[in-house]
C-alpha cells in the first residue's frame, strides 16, 4: 500500500501518498474493492498528494480506501500476436478470445529522431477521383479528413480502408477514438467478412467510454503500428477515426483537474498533447507509416483552435462540407479547401498541375456565377460565363462517386478511378469535348469511358 | 501510560458511534440552489443516496473533496438551513421500476404522476449503467416502420438506430415521436417516452393524445417537468434508457423518444455553473459530449436479440444547425432529420429538410424493394431541389426536355410526401405510391393516385422511366381518381366534406388490392387490417375536431392540387410557383 484515497469526482481521484516519492507521472495505481481492481494513471504529483484519473466508473469508491502501485505503466502487446486482435485502449483484449501475450512495451516508450525520418516515396492512388486529383497522398505521409458532424468523414475512411487497404493488403492499424460503437462493431465484422481481420489490429476506446479511455486509444494503437514498421520492417497504413476526440477526452480530464483551458474549454497542454502524438506518425528509413486521420471540425468551426492544431501537421487534408453534402454530392468535397503539399508539377507532373489550376478557376468562378443567376438569371451570362457555367457544373457533377462501402445507401455499385482517366476526362470535361452530354450524366459514375 | 490514552480514545470512539454515529451523518454548510455542501459523512461513497434533514429532501454525492462533499439534490421541499443533519443511506442512488407502469405517466423514481403513488411490485434499477461492450453489439437491420414516407423511403430508421430530431420551435417534432409511437401498435415494440422539461400542460396534452391513439398498452412516459429540480432534469434520459436496457435484456425492442437534448444539456450546463465546474465552449461543461454520447450509446441492436431505437429530439434557433450541441448530438447519432420552419410554414408537412437529413445506416435497415425505390426518389428529389434552386429564374420551357421533366417528377414527389398526421403509410403502400412515379412500380393500384394524365405522359416520354407500368386502364380509373390521400387534410380546414370522403374512397381500394397483389410479405398482411381501421377515423376526427391548426396550411398552393383537369400549361405554372418559393 503506498496511499489512501482522500478526495473523488468523475474524472479525479485524488491519493494521499505515504512518501512523495514513491510515484511519478504515468504510473498506474490500483485499488481492489468489491470484488473489482480500480486503475488509475497518475497525472500530477504535488507534495504527498498524487491526482490521478480512473480507468472505468468511479461510483462505490469512497475515501480512505487503500492504493496499491502496480508494476507496470499503461502498455500494449508488442508482437505479431497484436494483428487480428481488438484491444480497448489500456491494451486489453475484448474480442473474447483466448490470447497470449509474447511481449509487452509501454505505450510512451517511442519517438522517432531526426535522423530517422524519411520523406522519400511514391504517390499512393487511392481510387477516390476527387482526392486522386485534388490532395494526391504519398506514401508514408499524414491525410487529414476534416468535417462537420454527419458530412461523410467515417464513409471516407471505410472506403480508403477498402480500396487500400484491401488492394495493398499490408498490414493495418485501426484506433477508434470517441466514435461510434456501432461502426466499430461494423468494421470488426466487415474484416471477418473480407477474411482480412489477421492483417489488421484494432484499438478501441469509443464514444460510451470516459475521457481517460478516449484520450488512451491513440497511445496503445500507435505502438502496434511502430511494432510493424520498426519490427517487421513494413509498410504500414494507419486509420485513425477521429483525432480530434483525443483532444476532447483530453480537455475532459484537464477541467476535472482543475487546470486553466484555453479557447473553447480546451487544454492548456493542447499544442504539446498533440505534437507528441502526431510526431510519433512518421516514416523511417526501415517502415513507413501512412496515416489517415479523420478531423471532426465541432459547430462546423473551421477555425476551430483544435482542428487547426492538428492541421498543421498534416500533408495533405481533405475538407468536406455540409452545403455539397446538402446537394446531394458525395463525397461532399470542398475542393477549395483541399490541399496536399504534392501539388505542384515536380511530384504529380505538368499535365495534373495545369488541370487542378484550370479546374479550381473554373469552379471558383461558377461560385460567382452562382450568386449572380440568383439575381440575373442565367440568361443574362455572357456566352464565356455561360460556357464556365455548365462546365463546371458537370464538373462538380463528376466528382461525386459511387462508393464501395456506402452501396447499401446509395444502391450503387462502388467505382474504383485510375488517375490517368481522371485526367483525361477533368481535361475532356474544362475543354469542351461533352459540352452536348446532359449534366445529369457526370452524376456518380465512375469514369467517363466506363459510364459510356 | 500509552495503553491508558489508547484505551481511553477507543472508549471514547466507541460510545460516540454508540450514541451518534458521526461517521454515517454530516452538516449543511452552504446551500446554493440544488447543490449542497457538508462536512462529516466521511465514509460515504460517490453516487451514494443521502438524506438532508429528512426523507423529502434527497440527495446523491456528487464529489468527495479532502475536507467536504457535494451533493446534488433530486428531489428537495426548500426547507434546508445550514447545520440541518445529513445521513447517508449506504446505498447507491437507484431508482425503482415497475412494469405496471406501462400507460402511464412515471416520474424518474418510478412513481405515478399523476396520483403520486408507488407502484407495490417495482424493482430497484441502476441509473448509470456500464458501456454495452462492443462484441455484444450486432448489425442493425431491421426496420422500425414509422410510417411516414419521407423517412421510411429515404432517411429509414432500423431497430437499433439512434436517429435525431432537429428543428426550430413548432416544426412537428414531437409530431415526428407521436405519429412513430402510434405506427408501433400491434407490432411488439415497447416505447418510452420521455419528457426533460417539459410544461405540465404540454404533457398532458400529449398524454392525451396517446391515450385516444391506444398506445397505452406499450407505451411508458417518464416525465420530469420544468420546475423539478435540475439535477433530476440530468437524471431523467438515464433512467428511461435503463429501462429499455430492462426490456432489451429481456430480447424486446424498445423504442425510445427523448424530448428533448437541448434541455438535458442546458441542465447540465446549469448543475456544472452552480458547482463552479471549468467550462468548455458556450460554458457548456467540458463533457457534455460524453454526458450525451454515453446515454445514446446505449442504443444498440444487442446480440441477444433485443434492442433499443433511441430517437432523440434537439431544438435548435432560426434553424441553425451547426451550434454546439447540436453538432455533438448529430456527431453521436446514426443520422438525423432535420425539420425547417419555412417549409413547415409552406405547408410542407412533415417539414423535412431533404437536403440535410441523413441516415447513416440507410438501405441495410430497409427491405430490398423500399431499398431500391427510396434511394432513387431521394436522388432524383435533392437533384430536382438543387436543380430548381439553380435555375428558378430560367423560363422552364427553355430548359431541356430532360430537366423539364426531371422537374415534374420531382414536384410530384414533393407533393405526395407530404403527409398528414396519424395517417401512416404502410409498407405496400408506400412501395405502390412511390414506386410507381420513380418508374420502378409494378401495380395497377398506383393508378387510383395518378390525378392527371398528362403528368404520366411526361413521365413516360422523357425516356427516364425504362420501366412503364401498366398505364393503359389508367383511363378507366381517371373518373374516380381524386388527388392523392396525402393532400387532402392538409386543405382540411377549407373542404372539409370533402376531403373526409375523399380519403375513405382512396385509401380504402389501395390497400385492399395491395393485401392481394403481394402476398410475399406475411407480416404485413396481418398489420394492415390493423392499422387500416384506425386510419380512417383518424383522419376524419382531424378534419373536425383541429380545424385551427390547420389553418396555414392551406395556403393557395396546396388549394391547386384539388382540381382535377390540369392542363399543362396550368401544370407549369403551378410548378413555377413553387418554383419561386424555393
Amino acid at each position: 500500500m503506498i496511499g489512501t484515497v482522500i478526495a473523488i469526482s468523475d474524472l479525479n481521484v485524488k491519493v494521499l501518498l505515504n512518501k512523495p516519492d514513491c510515484v511519478i507521472v504515468g504510473d498506474i495505481l490500483t485499488i481492489d474493492y468489491m470484488n473489482q481492481q480500480h486503475k488509475f494513471e497518475v497525472m500530477e504529483v504535488n507534495g504527498n498528494i498524487a491526482k490521478t484519473i480512473p480507468f472505468d466508473s468511479v461510483i462505490y469508491l469512497k475515501k480512505g480506501l487503500p492504493v496499491n502501485l502496480n508494476n507496470s505503466k499503461l502498455s500494449m502487446e508488442y508482437s505479431e500476436n497484436a494483428l487480428g486482435r481488438v484491444f480497448d485502449s489500456y491494451g486489453r483484449v475484448i474480442d473474447n478470445k483466448e490470447f497470449t501475450s509474447i511481449k509487452q512495451r509501454g505505450v510512451y516508450d517511442r519517438n522517432v529522431a531526426l535522423s530517422e525520418i524519411n520523406i522519400q516515396s511514391d504517390i499512393l492512388w487511392t481510387g477516390i477521383k476527387v482526392i486522386d486529383f485534388f490532395s494526391p497522398i504519398q506514401k508514408g505521409s499524414k491525410l487529414g479528413l476534416l468535417g462537420g458532424a454527419g458530412v461523410g468523414k467515417t464513409v471516407i475512411i471505410k472506403e480508403l480502408i477498402n480500396n487500400i487497404f484491401k488492394k495493398f493488403q499490408s498490414n493495418s492499424v485501426f484506433i477508434g477514438v470517441g466514435e461510434r460503437s456501432r461502426e466499430g462493431k461494423e468494421l470488426y465484422d466487415e474484416m471477418v467478412e473480407t477474411n482480412l481481420l489477421d492483417k489488421i489490429s484494432i484499438v478501441f476506446g469509443q464514444m460510451g467510454d470516459n475521457a481517460t479511455s478516449r484520450s488512451k486509444a491513440v497511445y496503445s494503437g500507435l505502438t502496434v503500428a511502430e511494432y510493424l514498421r520498426d519490427e517487421k520492417k513494413q509498410d504500414v497504413l494507419l486509420f485513425i477515426d477521429n483525432i480530434y476526440r483525443f483532444v476532447q477526452a483530453k480537455s475532459e480530464i484537464s477541467a476535472e483537474l482543475g487546470r486553466s483551458p484555453i479557447e473553447n474549454g480546451y487544454p492548456t497542454t493542447m499544442v504539446s498533447d498533440v505534437s507528441e502524438v502526431e510526431e510519433r506518425i512518421n516514416s523511417t528509413s526501415e517502415g513507413s507509416i501512412t496515416s489517415f486521420q479523420a478531423i471532426y471540425i465541432p459547430a462546423d468551426d473551421y477555425t476551430d483552435e483544435a482542428v487547426q492544431t492538428i492541421t498543421g501537421h498534416l500533408d495533405g487534408q481533405i475538407v468536406l462540407d455540409r452545403s455539397v453534402a446538402e446537394k446531394g454530392i458525395y463525397p461532399a468535397i470542398n475542393v477549395f479547401k483541399t490541399t496536399s503539399v504534392l501539388v505542384d508539377p515536380e511530384y504529380i507532373g505538368q499535365r495534373h498541375f495545369e488541370l487542378i489550376e484550370q479546374a479550381l478557376k473554373y469552379l471558383t468562378r461558377y461560385e460567382e456565377l452562382e450568386e449572380i443567376i440568383v439575381v440575373l438569371g442565367l440568361d443574362e451570362l455572357s456566352e464565356e460565363d455561360k460556357k464556365i457555367f455548365y462546365r463546371s457544373r458537370k464538373l462538380r457533377n463528376y466528382f461525386s462517386q459511387p462508393m464501395f462501402v456506402a452501396e447499401q445507401y446509395t444502391g450503387m455499385k462502388g467505382q474504383l478511378v485510375n488517375i490517368e482517366d481522371t485526367l483525361d476526362d477533368v481535361e475532356n470535361i474544362l475543354y469542351g469535348k461533352y459540352d452536348d452530354v446532359d449534366e445529369s450524366n457526370f452524376m456518380f459514375i465512375g469514369s467517363m469511358k466506363n459510364a459510356k | 501510560m500509552n495503553g491508558n490514552v489508547d484505551d481511553l480514545i477507543d472508549k471514547k470512539i466507541d460510545n460516540i458511534i454508540k450514541e451518534n454515529n458521526i461517521y454515517h451523518t454530516g452538516k449543511v454548510t452552504k446551500i446554493n440552489n440544488f447543490i449542497i455542501e457538508a462536512t462529516g459523512l466521511e465514509e460515504v461513497f460517490f453516487f451514494e443516496k443521502v438524506y438532508v434533514k429528512d426523507e423529502e429532501n434527497v440527495g446523491y454525492i456528487d464529489k468527495i473533496t479532502e475536507d467536504k462533499v457535494v451533493i446534488a439534490l433530486v428531489k428537495m421541499n426548500g426547507n434546508i438551513r445550514v447545520g440541518d443533519p445529513i445521513t447517508a443511506s449506504g446505498e447507491v442512488l437507484q431508482v425503482s421500476f415497475s412494469k405496471n407502469s406501462i400507460g402511464m405517466v412515471i416520474d424518474p423514481f418510478g412513481n405515478d404522476k399523476m396520483s403520486g403513488k408507488k407502484f407495490n411490485d417495482s424493482k430497484l434499477i441502476n441509473i448509470e449503467t456500464p458501456n454495452i461492450p462492443i462484441m455484444d453489439r450486432s448489425a442493425v437491420n431491421r426496420p422500425l416502420e414509422t410510417g411516414i414516407a419521407a423517412i421510411d423511403l429515404m432517411y429509414p430508421i432500423g431497430k437499433g438506430q439512434r436517429q435525431l430530431i432537429i428543428g426550430d420551435k413548432k416544426t412537428g417534432k414531437t409530431q415526428i415521436c407521436l405519429d412513430t409511437i402510434v405506427n408501433q401498435k400491434g407490432k411488439n415494440v415497447i416505447c418510452i417516452y420521455v419528457a426533460i422539461g417539459k410544461t405540465k400542460k404540454d404533457l398532458k396534452r400529449l398524454y392525451t393524445k396517446l391515450t385516444e391513439k391506444q398506445t397505452n398498452s406499450y407505451t411508458h412516459i417518464v416525465a420530469t417537468f420544468n420546475d423539478d429540480p435540475v439535477p433530476l432534469l440530468k437524471l431523467t434520459p438515464y433512467v428511461a434508457i435503463s429501462i429499455a436496457q430492462e426490456y432489451m435484456n429481456e430480447g424486446y425492442d424498445v423504442l425510445v423518444c427523448i424530448d428533448d437534448l437541448r434541455k438535458h444539456a442546458d441542465a447540465c450546463r446549469e448543475i456544472a455553473l452552480i458547482s463552479e465546474k471549468n467550462t468548455g465552449r458556450d460554458a457548456y461543461p467540458a463533457d457534455i459530449f460524453y454526458i450525451h454520447s454515453r446515454m445514446l450509446e446505449k442504443g444498440c441492436q444487442h446480440r441477444c436479440g433485443g434492442s433499443i431505437t433511441i430517437l432523440p429530439i434537439v431544438e435548435t434557433k432560426a434553424g441553425d444547425i451547426t451550434d454546439y450541441i447540436s453538432t455533438n448530438i448529430i456527431s453521436i447519432t446514426d443520422g438525423q432529420i432535420v425539420l425547417s420552419e419555412k417549409l413547415f410554414k409552406k405547408g410542407q408537412k412533415p417539414a423535412i429538410d431533404f437536403g440535410l437529413s441523413v441516415s447513416r445506416l440507410g438501405g441495410a435497415v430497409q427491405t430490398d424493394e423500399v431499398k431500391k425505390i427510396g434511394s432513387t426518389v431521394r436522388r432524383e428529389l435533392l437533384s430536382f431541389l438543387e436543380t430548381s434552386d439553380v435555375y428558378q429564374l430560367v423560363n422552364i420551357e427553355s430548359l431541356s426536355e430532360e430537366l423539364q421533366g426531371k422537374i415534374f417528377k420531382g414536384q410530384k414527389l414533393l407533393n405526395l410526401l407530404n403527409q398528414p398526421k396519424y395517417s401512416p403509410f404502410s409498407e405496400e403502400k408506400l412501395i405502390d405510391t412511390f414506386g410507381y412515379v420513380v418508374g420502378l412500380g409494378h401495380s395497377s393500384a398506383v393508378n387510383a393516385l395518378l390525378k392527371d394524365i398528362e403528368l404520366t405522359q411526361r413521365i413516360e416520354d422523357d425516356g427516364t422511366n425504362n420501366n412503364p407500368p401498366s398505364t393503359p386502364p389508367s383511363s378507366s380509373s381517371i373518373p374516380q381518381t381524386t388527388p392523392p390521400p396525402v393532400n387532402e387534410s392538409q386543405d382540411a380546414s377549407n373542404t372539409k366534406a370533402l376531403s373526409s370522403e375523399v380519403v375513405e374512397q382512396t385509401s380504402n381500394p389501395i390497400i385492399q388490392e395491395s393485401t392481394i397483389n403481394q402476398p410475399q410479405v406475411p407480416s404485413q398482411i396481418v398489420e394492415t387490417p390493423v392499422n387500416q381501421p384506425t386510419n380512417v377515423p383518424v383522419v376524419e376526427q382531424k378534419v373536425s375536431s383541429t380545424p385551427p391548426t390547420n389553418n396555414i396550411d392551406g395556403n393557395g398552393d396546396s388549394n391547386e392540387e384539388n382540381k382535377e383537369d390540369h392542363t399543362i400549361e396550368e401544370l407549369m405554372n403551378d410548378d413555377e410557383i413553387e418554383f419561386n418559393f424555393l
